[in-house]
């Protein structure tokens, strides 16, 4: 699952990311006038909150950490003091080299002054002078695809282009290390594909990533190392598999106490420009009976097969994933071409086509959903999603507690 | 002092990202204007050349006997134009680090950075024309020595500026009204200084209330060095100490207290 890893890398001893007892605390005043009288007399009229407490870890040279946790667990708070745009509470931190953050992008950026100007400006906030700047101009006007472009106000330019313009800024020189919160989902399709590229080549170099994503496919795909944040407090830290298993339960966990019903109504599918999935089907699943409401076709044979086809823009190869979920329960199990190593093949009228075949499907009696995944050819680009696409019913008819029958001996004489 | 003398290392370490950002924030200011920064220098010299002209040239307005100098317009102008750069740079270094939010939450620099920059904007605007203002004045006295000490005068007030820019700033971030206050106080701090009228029509029983206003030693020695080639005298420079000083150390107070929590007030 994991892409090669660097970690083992014998690089020196010295770590390029020491945090030691990291922690921040929020002090929360009734009112601005308290605050200001605090400044003024040193008084203590405030209720502390930890928005962070006690993080200790150590990155090395090509190390790439996951950073999880639910919201509000203080994973920004932790990337902005690794950043340097907060000050901790207490606690000590080491970087060495240059630190690149790809936090919020297009800050400081002014609307009136032309994309050039505001190369030049965004680059001195973020230690490119002039000289420097003026050699790596042409390469970032490349990269960010903006051209003529380049010399119209800000204002004039779409969300878009204000972000590739500040993606191409912040990457134009190889940070030792890289700070990244969700940047993943920049831009359009096209775009996302070579940011991802470009942060996969600095990590090939020996950069040294902090990644924090609501994705666990993109943390377990990235990272070699993850940390749990719950609460302000580091709650695991490890190998990714372990801890974001570790983390899954928990998430889970979190949903059964929730009170059910309400699942959230499947979001409008657009067509992406890039690639996008052009059709799930399930050829052994019987239509549904129209009498009965929310009845799902019933899988008529003792395999499940599923065909799934997408088309890219530029005809390169695509990767697809297939997720199946008991409905309103948990997932049972993922597959995708890249990771086992398959190709999709290309059908007659130009579409891919992967079809994947459970043989003798050991699953219980129960409703059963579909979800499919569209990614490039590195499996990192999320090109188009079909959540909860297709569902159908399993009849097991020796069905006992639990979701699977798994391949079992006994040892003991047959009776 | 040390939290003080980290922070001028930081700034003198980024000086030419200051200097980036001074820049920016003038060409900012005039965006879209056919005249561009040529505005900023010509507000105040058609301020100035009107005083000229409505009370000297005009109206003809006599100061009184122990006046330094008894042409209104004349004496108006040495104090008015100190004072216009010191409220410009106290008002634009105040409001610097509220406007500079986004930029500061999003980047790793020195809060600091943004006073000094406002300021430096105003003052590279303000500064050369108070050195001009020799080219106009050095006759009344025939290029007296005492103006070498012109260029130090200026720039102490520049250092103020910085300074208490720098406090009101941070002020400011705690408490948002702190803005309003210092504007009011600004439009009426004029009336407790000698820049309207000179120091000894004020009521002797009244007269020390005027260096209340940090401007009141540095408003008497240019009325001193510009109008008669005076040497600023002991006690003026000890005014300009004490509010350089007190400005440091209420600043050097204010930095520890804010620490790590000034972004977040933001």
């Amino acid at each position: 699952m994991l892409l090669p890893s660097h970690a083992a890398r014998p690089d020196g001893a010295q770590p390029t990311l020491d945090a030691q007892q990291l922690g921040k605390e929020y002090r929360l005043y009734d009112s601005p006038v308290q605050r200001l009288l605090s400044l003024l007399s040193n008084r203590r009229n405030y209720r502390s909150h930890w928005a962070l407490q006690g993080v200790t870890f150590q990155l090395r040279r090509g190390q790439c950490l996951g950073l999880i946790g639910d919201n509000g667990a203080g994973k920004s708070t932790l990337l902005k003091l690794l950043a340097g745009t907060l000050q901790p509470s207490c606690g000590t931190l080491a970087r060495h080299g240059r630190v690149t953050a790809i936090l919020e992008l297009g800050a400081g950026f002014h609307p009136d002054f032309t994309g050039r100007q505001n190369l030049y400006f965004g680059g001195s906030l973020i230690g490119i002078d002039a000289a420097q700047m003026r050699t790596l101009e042409a390469a970032i006007i490349a990269f960010s695809e903006l051209g003529d472009a380049m010399d119209r106000p800000i204002k004039t330019y779409s969300s878009g282009m204000v972000v590739r313009l500040a993606f191409a800024l912040v990457t134009a020189l190889e940070p030792q290390v890289l700070i990244i919160d969700e940047a993943l989902a920049v831009g359009d399709q096209h775009f996302q594909k070579k940011c991802v590229e470009r942060i996969e080549a600095f990590r090939n170099n020996g950069c040294t990533i902090l990644f924090c994503s609501h994705s666990l496919y993109h943390v377990q795909r990235l990272c070699d190392q993850a940390l749990w944040l719950h609460q302000g407090q580091m709650r695991a830290l490890g190998p990714t598999p372990e801890v974001v298993a570790a983390y899954e339960a928990h998430v889970r966990l979190q949903e059964q106490a929730e009170p059910p019903g309400a699942e959230a109504a499947p979001a409008p599918r657009t067509v992406p420009s890039v690639a996008h999935i052009e059709s799930v089907q399930l050829p052994d699943v019987l239509e549904p009976c129209a009498d009965i409401p929310g009845c799902c076709g019933r899988l008529n044979s003792p395999h499940l097969t599923i065909t799934v086809r997408a088309r890219t823009a530029d005809g390169s190869l695509p990767h697809f994933g297939l997720l199946l979920e008991q409905v309103g329960g948990v997932g049972v199990t993922s597959v995708g071409t890249h990771t086992d190593g398959v190709q999709a093949h290309l059908d007659d009228s130009g579409a891919w086509v992967a079809t994947v075949t459970f043989p003798n499907i050991p699953l219980h009696t129960g409703l059963y959903k579909v979800s499919a995944y569209l990614f490039d050819s590195k499996g990192l680009v999320v090109y188009d999603e079909w959540k909860d696409c297709q569902r159908f019913s399993h009849i097991f008819a020796q069905s006992t507690p639990g979701i699977v029958h798994l391949k079992h001996h006994w040892n003991g004489s047959e009776s | 002092m040390k939290m003080l003398a980290a922070q001028a290392a930081a700034l003198w370490h980024a000086r030419s990202l200051c200097w980036t950002l001074t820049r920016r924030e003038i060409s900012a200011r005039y965006a879209g204007t056919a005249l561009g920064v040529l505005w900023a220098y010509a507000q105040p010299l058609l301020t100035m050349a009107a005083y000229y002209l409505v009370f000297d040239v005009v109206f003809a307005m006599r100061l009184g006997a122990g006046a330094p100098t008894h042409a209104v317009g004349t004496y108006l102008i040495v104090g008015m134009l100190p004072w216009m750069a010191f409220g410009d740079a106290l008002a634009r270094g105040m409001t610097s680090l509220l406007e500079a939010a986004s930029v500061l939450q999003k980047n790793a620099l020195p809060p600091m950075l943004f006073p000094v920059r406002a300021v430096l904007a105003s003052s590279v605007i303000y500064a050369p024309l108070l050195l001009l203002l020799v080219l106009a004045y050095a006759p009344l006295h025939r290029f007296a020595p005492a103006l070498i000490a012109l260029p130090a005068l200026v720039l102490l007030q520049v250092v103020l500026c910085m300074l208490w820019g720098a406090v009101l700033a941070i002020l400011a971030a705690a408490l948002r009204d702190v803005t309003q206050l210092v504007t009011f106080a600004l439009s009426l701090g004029i009336f407790l200084s000698p820049v309207l009228f000179p120091a000894h029509l004020f009521p002797e029983t009244w007269r020390w209330a005027l260096w209340l206003n940090p401007m009141t030693p540095w408003v008497s020695s240019y009325q001193g060095v510009l109008l008669q080639g005076a040497w600023t005298p002991l006690s003026h420079w000890i005014g300009m100490a004490c509010w350089l000083i007190g400005g440091a150390l209420l600043l050097q107070v204010l930095l520890v207290r804010s620490r790590d929590q000034l972004t977040d007030w933001l």
